[in-house]
């Protein structure tokens, strides 16, 4: 049974708010969910832990400096920035 | 122009001058403000870029150079996939105003060989839906009956494909992304095998699942398109490439190939969509095929491991939507924590937040093993249940989605009966391999229905040999009754 | 009640690798903000991370040298976290299956303090807080650390002091970190408990992240363990708790409570692939380890023979080792080299950094020359305390200031000459040393050493000097 309080602490991990109002349809929905992946308690595991899908290894980078993207990239899409730094604004 | 095989036409009116890739593209940025209206497929168009682009190529013809088969051909590409300058959404008002410094490499890849992108399709947010009704700008509709959804999440791309608002488009498939929609709007959509595509610039949903793939109205088009997709990438550490180019063998003979069937495919899909797999097998057996019966009890827990597991890494994924260094920033906050917190709330919409929720919720503390962890295992086990499979078959026939389109709005209601329409997609998705959808009849209501042809890892050239057999048989039927009602 | 520490280390090292552990940016120190930035260290939508060779070829260094069990097999995992300067909301680390684990390091009190794990992960950005507004660089994000993590095997802040040092020392040495610790490049989170002497259950512990000085580390840690024994003996209890340590006051205090416990909901990183090191790369980075400061220091000690003093200030870093076994291979007393190296070439040093950089004006082959000729009894000591200065000022070799008659040596009747010179213009000397002060032969010896211009064999001359006026 999934509650209120799992709903808030797993949405704080989330950093998500859940307004009151929404509490209750979020908690049922999750409910449901939960319970329907439950079902894999049934399922008996043969097989030992899974790996990598793709089992590949091993995959690297030489150690080689490429140019970084200029800042004014880097920056284009901030909402807010201020002298080469991303900002976040005091507010209220 | 007929359906099929339409990039190779296109490609020899260009070269043979008897239209301008100029005219080429204006047809198609014409037919997007006529038809978009109505199908809501595009959430961002190009048409500067695209008539530039369509130019240079124009002039490339007039120097009598010899084009490439993709060069100049109108195509559109996801919102999850990174354009350079363009926006890319993801369908989120997270995301909004977003315009990448980079290209992902299937995009890359396609520009280089001088593809012309009209624009943006719409898509689930996300990716996270089976509908593209969890868009932030709404469903994109059916060309066979705009009262019906084009699917999901890849609705947009489908939409305009079939609505032949582009000859071809690159959706993203991590439960049944390409092909639901493909098989709700009557065309060929591809999910490549794991690591045969480049992830790198597509938006990630589930990391593991993800792959990128081609939505065309044949398969000799997808099979061009997936041979252009299909490179080995130096900035996906998964990704390997193809191990075989699918256009050379399309034409092969069938005979003898081992068509696989499992009962469990069927469980709880309408009747209609059965019978008309039933008959896509006996198009096999007409071919020569043989008829194998396969059993696949894992697949009881397909739906739940990957839920469990495409959520886990979702919530992951979707952490780094901030406001700080792009999209949606919240206006009214105290500090930064608050800041993140409103701009995540008032930025992701329903559907996101309950898989980011539920995703935290199998990783954290005291859940991990239950959740996270057996559903790992599960996916091994579903790895090798598939394998012992392909030891005795080429390839799986099953339906694509246990129904046609759905009405909209019909869709959104309850999440885990949504959930549980995703049943014959997410096998492959969980096991890495690859799988196809096309047409393969209609319902009562003429909605198109798809059938899955699924292949054994990097086996694409089979799986399209076999598609491109069946296309061909039923291709006085099936295919051309499968062309579009809005154009 | 009689209590004693129990304290263990999680110490971040930074390692130098030219580019970022998952990009190409360039790791350097500094830089306007956000310039050592792209799109895969600012996890841009879409991103991926390569993970770099050099990052993993680093790390097994570090755990050979710390005398760790390199995985075969290991992977990278996501530590799930939410902060402003972490842009993709989790830290790409080693989770269950780190690169090294089970190794140790041996104090000089006979002490091992036990290595867990060392594992490879990512750096993350900078917060700059000012006038409300937060400022975010990213420059430092994705830059390359290890995790040393120990057992807790510490029982006192000197031990402590002693293992960083140490561990200072050896990652220098084999060239993986420059371990500035005001730089940041080498920080410690240090976990702190007390127990009763003789009990074997662990106590509540408290944590202090982040401590980037040795010396306020230790001072930390006497202040929690007598707060802790403080707070026990007065009935209170121990709360688990990330402190502070306020360098003002030398004090600790709450970071943030409990109510956002760490959940840091790890799983392995799909996007990256597993790392396999068979034993015979192993082997080969092994052979390629060069000799760490203590196996040096001991052997400079049994080999060499030099004073533990001098073996502990030769083996301070990796170019002044290399520089004095340069200078000393094939010489009769390594002592000498010792004693030019420190005596006079380190006084040349404005600082500790520069003595550990160690950029002499002159190479080490120049110095093995110069005391070959001590050896061979071409010059005297004196002579080439003065020669060695007149190199080091100048770059040039020895054979630029000794003249042939330097290296001709003196000939007998000479300095029998020197001698009778000398008592004849010393005779208040020669009746101070009549009368019995000892003292009054150096004035004399002096004397000689200047006419031979120091070439003469100073106990020759006295033997003579004393034969002339007794």
């Amino acid at each position: 049974m999934v509650t209120h309080e799992d709903v808030l602490k797993i949405a704080r991990l989330s950093k998500l708010q859940i307004r009151e109002d929404e509490l209750e349809a979020f908690t049922k929905d999750m409910d449901e969910i939960i319970n329907f992946a439950n079902t894999i308690n049934q399922a008996a595991v043969e097989s030992s832990d899974f790996d990598h899908i793709n089992r590949l290894e091993n995959v690297f980078r030489e150690d080689v400096v490429e140019p970084s993207l200029p800042s004014e990239e880097i920056l284009r899409n901030a909402e807010s920035q201020e002298d080469g730094y991303f900002l976040v604004k005091k507010r209220g | 122009m007929e359906d099929y095989g339409k990039i190779k036409k296109l490609h020899d009116s260009l070269q043979k001058k008897e239209f301008s890739c100029e005219e080429l593209t204006k047809t198609y940025i014409g037919a997007i403000e006529a038809d978009n209206p109505a199908l809501n497929a595009y959430v961002h168009t190009t048409p500067e870029t695209a008539l530039a682009a369509a130019r240079e190529i124009d002039a490339k013809i007039a120097r009598g150079e010899t084009l490439d088969i993709l060069e100049g051909i109108p195509m559109t590409l996801k919102d999850n996939i990174s354009t350079t300058g363009i926006e890319t959404t993801c369908g989120s008002k997270i995301l909004e105003g977003y315009r990448p410094v980079f290209d992902a490499t299937v995009w890359e890849l396609l520009r280089r060989r001088g593809a012309v992108l009209l624009g943006k399709t719409n898509m689930d947010e996300f990716a996270m839906g089976s509908s593209n009704e969890t868009s932030v700008y709404g469903g994109a509709w059916n060309p066979h009956s705009t009262a019906h959804v084009a699917g999901g999440s890849s609705g947009g791309v489908a939409s305009a494909v079939a609505g032949n608002l582009a000859v071809y488009g690159l959706g993203s498939d991590t439960g049944g992304s390409i092909r639901q929609p493909a098989s709700f709007c009557g065309i060929v959509g591809l999910k490549p095998t794991y690591g045969a595509v480049s992830r790198y610039g597509v938006v990630a949903y589930a990391s593991s699942f993800d792959q990128v793939g081609p939505i065309a109205t044949s398969v000799e088009d997808a099979a061009l398109v997936y041979d252009a997709l299909a490179k080995q990438d130096p900035r996906d550490s998964t990704s390997r490439g193809a191990r075989e180019l699918a256009c050379g063998t399309l034409k092969k003979d069938i005979k003898g190939m081992r068509i696989g069937f499992a009962r469990q495919y069927f469980d709880g899909v309408r009747d209609e969509v059965r019978e008309a797999v039933e008959r896509s097998m006996q198009v096999y057996c007409e071919l020569g095929a043989e008829l194998v019966e396969i059993d696949l009890p894992q697949l009881s827990y397909a739906l739940p491991v990957y839920y469990i597991l495409s959520c886990a890494e979702a919530s992951s994924n979707l952490g780094r939507f901030d406001g700080i260094r792009y999209g949606y920033k919240a206006k009214n906050y105290g500090d930064v924590n608050e800041m993140i917190a409103k701009t995540r709330s008032e930025g992701f919409g329903k559907e996101v937040k309950r898989r980011i929720l539920l995703g935290t919720y199998v990783l954290s503390a005291g859940y991990y093993d239950a959740y996270y962890k057996k559903a790992q295992s599960l996916r091994g086990m579903l790895v090798q249940a598939f394998q012992s499979a392909f030891e005795r078959c080429d390839v799986i026939a099953a339906p694509t989605v246990p129904m046609t389109a759905f009405e909209r709005g019909k869709a959104a209601q309850n999440a885990v009966e949504t959930y549980l329409t995703d049943i014959c997609t997410v096998p492959v998705n969980i096991a890495g391999i690859p799988a196809l959808s096309l047409p393969c009849g209609f319902d009562q209501k003429g909605l198109p229905i798809g059938l899955q042809l699924i292949g054994n890892s990097f086996c694409e050239a089979t799986l399209l040999n076999a598609a491109y057999q069946f296309e061909q048989a039923t291709r006085e039927t099936v295919f051309r009754a499968a062309k579009m009602g809005v154009r | 009640m009689k209590y004693e520490l129990v304290s263990g280390l999680e110490t971040h090292v930074e390692l130098s690798t030219k580019t970022k552990i998952f990009c190409s940016c360039s790791t350097k120190f500094g830089g306007e903000p956000n310039t050592h930035c792209c799109p895969v260290c600012l996890g841009f939508p879409g991103t991926l991370p390569k993970l770099n060779k050099k990052v993993v070829e680093y790390a097994i260094m570090a755990g050979l040298a710390t005398n760790c069990e390199i995985s075969n097999i290991s992977k990278m995992d996501r530590k799930n976290y939410c902060y402003p300067d972490l842009p993709k909301a989790y830290q790409i680390s080693q989770f269950d299956m780190p690169l090294c684990k089970n190794g140790y390091i041996d104090l000089s009190n006979g002490r091992r303090i036990r290595i867990n794990r060392i594992h490879i992960e990512e750096d993350a950005g900078k917060l700059v807080h000012q006038g409300g507004n937060t400022y975010v660089d990213y420059n430092r994000g994705g830059v390359p650390l290890i995790e040393i993590v120990t057992e807790p095997d510490f029982r006192s802040s000197d031990e402590v002091r002693e293992y960083v040092e140490k561990l200072q020392l050896t990652m220098k040495f084999i060239g993986v970190s420059d371990c500035k610790m005001q730089e940041g490049s080498m920080r410690c989170d240090v976990n702190i408990s007390v127990r009763p002497v003789g009990s074997e259950e662990y106590g509540t512990r408290t944590e202090i992240k982040n401590m980037n000085s040795i010396t306020f580390m230790t001072k930390a840690i006497d202040y929690e363990y007598t707060r802790q024994i403080d707070v026990l003996e007065n009935g209170g209890k121990i709360t688990q708790e990330t402190l502070r340590y306020n360098e003002s006051d030398g004090t600790t205090s709450s970071m943030r409570n409990k109510e956002d416990a760490d959940d840091y909901r790890y799983f392995r990183d799909p996007d990256l692939v597993n790392i396999h090191v068979t034993d015979e790369e192993v082997e080969a980075i092994r052979r390629a380890l060069p000799e760490l400061p203590e196996v040096k220091r001991v052997r400079y000690i049994s080999q060499f023979g030099l004073p533990e003093a001098d073996a502990l200030q030769l083996t301070k870093s990796r170019a002044i080792a290399e520089f004095f076994e340069a200078a000393s291979d094939g010489v009769k007393n390594p002592k000498t080299v010792a004693n030019c190296i420190i005596g006079q070439i380190f006084r040349r040093m404005e600082n500790d950094d520069a003595k550990e950089k160690f950029e002499v004006s002159i190479p080490a082959s120049y110095l093995k020359d110069l005391v070959l000729l001590l050896d061979s009894g071409k010059i005297r000591m004196n002579l080439l305390k003065s020669t060695l200065d007149q190199m080091l000022d100048s770059g040039k070799p020895a054979t630029e200031f000794l003249s042939e008659s330097d290296l001709s040596g003196v000939d007998t009747g000479d300095l029998k000459k020197f001698c009778e010179d000398a008592v004849a213009a010393n005779p208040n000397a020669v009746a101070d040393y009549r009368a019995g002060k000892e003292k009054a032969l150096k004035a004399l010896l002096g004397s000689v050493m200047k006419a031979s211009r120091g070439r003469a064999d100073a106990l020759e001359v006295e033997r003579i000097l004393i034969e002339l006026i007794s």
